[in-house]
């Protein structure tokens, strides 16, 4: 029994070890590249003067395989107008890559999934709901307040794209890496809850109830979006 | 004679029509709450410098003024008596209450 509990140990011990390591190559590496512009802690450098400000990464809703795949492929290849967080996979190894999201999830936000789950389950379950009329209503509210600025298709392109605020980009909704459970927290909760610029995306859940937000949300997983993240 | 009663109903509610202006300034209608008649126009000025949107989905007086440039005038008739809401399609926080006598 106590070699057991022995081997349990030194194999968590080794884990341990591979973790901490990751998380110092992924320290050192956020503090070589990513600080100038999401700052020490992950809350952005207004220094910078960017013309789209970095997202805070303390109230990121990524999770941490999101975060790798936003680090390797760009915000751009995911959805986003601009391509100013540029694509990390031409610049570090996989393996850097990997280092480096882990670090910004364990680090900056470790409990989103947690958070997630949480905020979710607090606005009601929708599974016996009619998937028909669902869509009947979010095509219905896409149409007359996203499609403004996300474009009838949810392609970002919008009308009102030119005359929005300063540094507002509307995401292209067809290639967005958000699970549906954070498309809708998203839409209910707005941008800034999530750690982008204050004056971004609004919070619709002052607006309409979790029903309505959440038929959206399913028009645009089933009707918009082409990839399936 | 009634066509003339009639004829002259219309030119009165021609002559007193009013023409309400809504600012829509930092995200809000200015005033929120106007009172108004049937035969009124109510014109939206966007002040912000920002598109807005002005709608309303009540059955006698449904309209979408859609994409509203920065700079740029809107006017929408009052076509039946009631109370009801104009929201902004952009900006959630946005309400104007209309009640037409």
């Amino acid at each position: 029994m106590k070699i057991f509990i022995l081997i349990i140990l030194f194999t968590y011990s080794l884990f341990s070890k591979v973790d901490q390591k990751q998380l110092e190559l992924g320290e050192k590496l956020y503090k070589n590249t990513c600080i100038s512009c999401h700052g020490v802690n992950g809350e952005g450098n207004d220094d910078m003067n960017l013309i789209v400000k970095s997202r805070n990464l303390s109230k990121s809703i990524l999770t941490k395989e999101q975060t790798y795949f936003i680090i390797k492929d760009g915000a751009h290849y995911w959805g986003a107008k601009s391509d100013i967080m540029p694509a990390f996979k031409y610049v570090f190894k996989d393996y850097e890559i990997r280092a480096l999201s882990s670090y910004i999830s364990e680090i900056f936000n470790p409990n989103i999934k947690q958070t997630i789950k949480k905020e979710f389950l607090k606005s009601g379950n929708i599974i016996k709901e009619n998937i028909s009329k669902m869509l009947k209503v979010g095509e219905k509210v896409f149409k007359r307040n996203c499609s403004l600025c996300h474009g009838i298709k949810g392609e970002g392109d919008g009308i009102a794209i030119d005359s929005l605020e300063d540094s507002i980009f509307p995401y292209n909704l067809t290639k967005t890496i958000l699970s549906t459970q954070q498309m809708f927290l998203y839409v209910k909760y707005g941008g800034h809850a999530w750690g982008t610029h204050k004056s971004d995306m609004p919070a619709w859940g002052k607006k309409y109830d979790n029903f309505t937000l959440k038929s959206v949300v399913k028009y645009v997983d089933e009707v918009l979006r082409d990839n399936k993240y | 004679m009634k066509k003339i009663t009639i004829l002259s109903i219309f030119v009165a509610c021609g002559l007193f029509a009013t023409d309400h202006i809504i600012d829509q300034k930092d995200k809000t209608f200015i005033p929120h709450l106007i009172t108004v008649k049937v035969g009124d126009t109510i014109t939206f000025k966007n002040s912000d410098p920002f598109a807005h949107n002005a709608y309303t989905d009540d059955e006698d007086n449904e309209f979408d003024i859609g994409m509203q440039a920065p700079g740029t005038q809107i006017q929408v008739p009052i076509k039946a008596v009631g109370t009801f809401n104009i929201e902004c399609a952009i900006h959630p926080n946005m309400l104007l209450e209309v009640i037409v006598k």
